[in-house]
């Protein structure tokens, strides 16, 4: 939990993974590329001081990650957001599999989503099933810009698309995280696209859709889109990360968001291994708007909306009672393992400070 | 310059040839090369840092670039090779002028085809939608992200809303550092950059193209009802900060690959 101005923040980082790109995983030269490409990324907006060296990039493992996010308490949760990316990634860059063995090692701490791909019909129909079941799973992560065969990506508004949408509202699998990111296609429209998000969002109310990176470099298609579709939500990642040295970048599109979806729709996210939620969770709690922002804007990054941001929001979609959660905290796994009884109030109100 | 925006140097707004045009030297291709914009941005490759090392021999010239990342859609990249071609063959000393593109997954295409003429369609067939088609829509997000400043310049000079939206194309002129607008027999006044600016890309973008044309539109192409003017201001400024915010993940992007100084002070931008 966070203390900012005397209050408690409980916070869920609502993007992070457990990924492997080690070469002998490396199937395909978009492997290799794919992960430079995030180690740009990496290296773009950490600190120096902060930054890792490739190898452990490439490969972190579990007991590292669970040092990362609970080690100083930075984060509380975790939402799993899968990228299988398996024409790339011979086991997968970051499957549902390999998230669940820190997920079910800690699985207080974790909400842990799947994954579907419509290209993969029936098939992929049972899988989504098959995760279901296994792991009761709320939510999926959609890479839209997935390559498959002769295939360089999928839209969701597409009719297939719509097949395993259904699939999920039958199956009580509510949360649709949509990547909308850099594009890898020769190209063409999708370059711009957050559209698809539109029809998708309309055609299914009971379903939420998360857009990660807040659409980036579609921000305002994104948040015009939203401002119509109540069950959109924008996910920070990459624009969280603008905090190390483009602060008031960040303001700005925190303006943006907080304008048009209102401060009950924006969900942090660290993206982890891409930035460790250890140094940015401080950042971004303790980044400030610009008076200009401030009046241009008319919003503010307070204790209030800042509590939403950064858990409440992400609480509300995954069915998390935070205060049970605080309660469970005092003396799980976790808490003994880093010795954070007193951060959580164990013994009576000592971490009330 | 990070983040920071460019004011000149829009298409719009870029008219004047330098007076070095003649010169058979790098700074007559760099005045040339800074016309070039990285399209997702609006701003100019040369002020972005992508162009690497600038070779003339006689009356041939090799000019080199990288972008942020190698995921750079091929299609901005295309767009980038051909105008930086074009503008410095449009030199009339060069001959023929040579464009590579590094470190990108589709360098050797994006290269071979750019500089034997293909198109993009030639080089890209499983590519749904062209460059055309892609340029339209980067242009017109341009135009939005003007038109704000250009309608505040207004509202300041104390023109109502309703007249805003009713303004014609021809009620606008150019002179010197103002803009004239024509209001029922009465002239306004207003500084000439931020309308400059907004009609240059209106044009570009296909939109505003005759006197008879309405001079303001919504994002969508249209005329804007008077009552919903300060939602489109919003709009626009919304196209503004995408621009910048995705300009700020380049220029993060390509520092983390190259070095403060660009590809030209790198060693091994592979590395």
């Amino acid at each position: 939990m966070y203390e900012m101005d005397g209050e408690e923040i409980f916070v869920i980082d609502g993007h992070v993974h457990l990924w492997d790109a080690r070469r002998e995983n490396i199937t395909h030269e978009g492997g290799e590329q794919f992960i430079q490409c995030f180690y740009d990324y990496h290296t773009g907006f950490t600190p120096e001081e902060k930054q890792w060296d490739m190898d452990e990039y490439r490969h972190y493992g579990a007991d590292r990650m669970a040092t990362d996010l609970f080690g100083n308490a930075a984060v509380d949760m975790a939402v799993f957001q899968p990228t299988y990316l398996t024409e790339f990634y011979d086991e997968g860059f970051n499957t549902t599999e390999q998230n669940a063995e820190l997920a079910e090692e800690y699985p207080e701490r974790f909400v842990l989503n799947g994954s579907f791909d419509p290209r993969d019909g029936e098939e992929g129909l049972r899988y989504l099933e098959h995760l279901k079941e296994e792991y009761d799973v709320p939510g999926v992560k959609l890479y839209t810009a997935a390559w498959r065969g002769e295939s360089k990506g999928w839209r969701l508004d597409s009719d297939d698309a719509f097949e395993f949408l259904e699939k999920c509202s039958d199956l009580g699998i509510e949360n649709i995280n949509a990547h909308k990111g850099p594009t890898i296609r020769p190209l063409n429209r999708d370059a711009f696209d957050v559209k698809d998000v539109d029809d998708a969002a309309s055609s299914f109310p009971e379903l939420n859709f998360i857009v990660n990176h807040v659409g980036l470099p579609r921000l305002d298609d994104f948040c015009w889109i939203a401002a119509q579709e109540p069950n959109v939500y924008g996910g920070l990642a990459v624009a969280s990360a603008m905090t190390t040295n483009r602060p008031r970048k960040f303001g700005e599109i925190m303006g943006e968001l907080l304008y048009w979806l209102g401060e009950d729709r924006v969900l942090f996210g660290s993206d982890y291994a891409l930035w460790n939620p250890d140094w940015l969770v401080d950042q971004v709690m303790n980044a400030e708007l610009t008076d200009e922002q401030r009046d241009e804007y008319g919003v503010e990054l307070d204790v209030d909306t800042m509590r939403k941001v950064m858990g409440e929001n992400a609480a509300r979609l995954y069915d998390i009672d935070i205060e049970e959660k605080k309660r469970q905290f005092r003396d799980d796994a976790v808490t003994e393992r880093f010795d954070l009884v007193d951060h959580y109030g164990g013994d009576a109100g000592a971490a009330a400070d | 310059m990070s983040g920071s925006r460019t004011d000149a140097g829009g298409t719009g707004a870029r008219d004047a040839v330098p007076d070095t045009a003649d010169d058979r030297d790098e700074a007559a291709v760099t005045a040339r090369l800074d016309r070039v914009e990285d399209p997702e941005l609006a701003r100019s490759i040369v002020e972005l840092d992508y162009v690497g090392t600038i070779e003339i021999d006689d009356d041939r010239v090799r000019v080199t670039f990288t972008l942020p990342t190698a995921w750079c859609s091929p299609a901005f990249a295309w767009m980038m090779a051909v105008d930086a071609r074009d503008e410095v063959e449009d030199l009339e000393w060069v001959r023929e002028a040579r464009v590579e593109l590094h470190d990108h997954m589709h360098a050797e295409e994006i290269t071979t085809g750019v500089n034997a003429g293909d198109t993009f369609g030639e080089t890209f067939p499983d590519a749904d939608g062209g460059v055309a088609e892609v340029r339209a829509t980067i242009a017109d997000k341009a135009r939005v992200s003007r038109q704000r400043e250009a309608i505040e310049a207004l509202l300041a000079a104390g023109v109502d809303p309703v007249q805003i939206v009713d303004l014609d194309r021809g009620d606008v002129s150019l002179d010197g550092d103002d803009a004239h607008v024509a209001l029922d027999g009465l002239s306004v006044v207003v500084d000439r950059e931020p309308v400059a600016d907004y009609l240059g890309r209106a044009e570009a973008s296909g939109h505003v193209t005759t006197d008879d044309d309405t001079l303001f539109l919504t994002p969508e192409g249209e005329p804007i009802p008077a009552d919903q003017l300060a939602l489109v201001q919003k709009r626009s400024r919304l196209a503004d900060v995408n621009m910048g915010g995705q300009g700020a993940v380049c220029d993060a992007l390509h520092r983390a690959r190259h070095g403060p100084n660009g590809p030209g002070e790198s060693g091994d931008p592979t590395a």
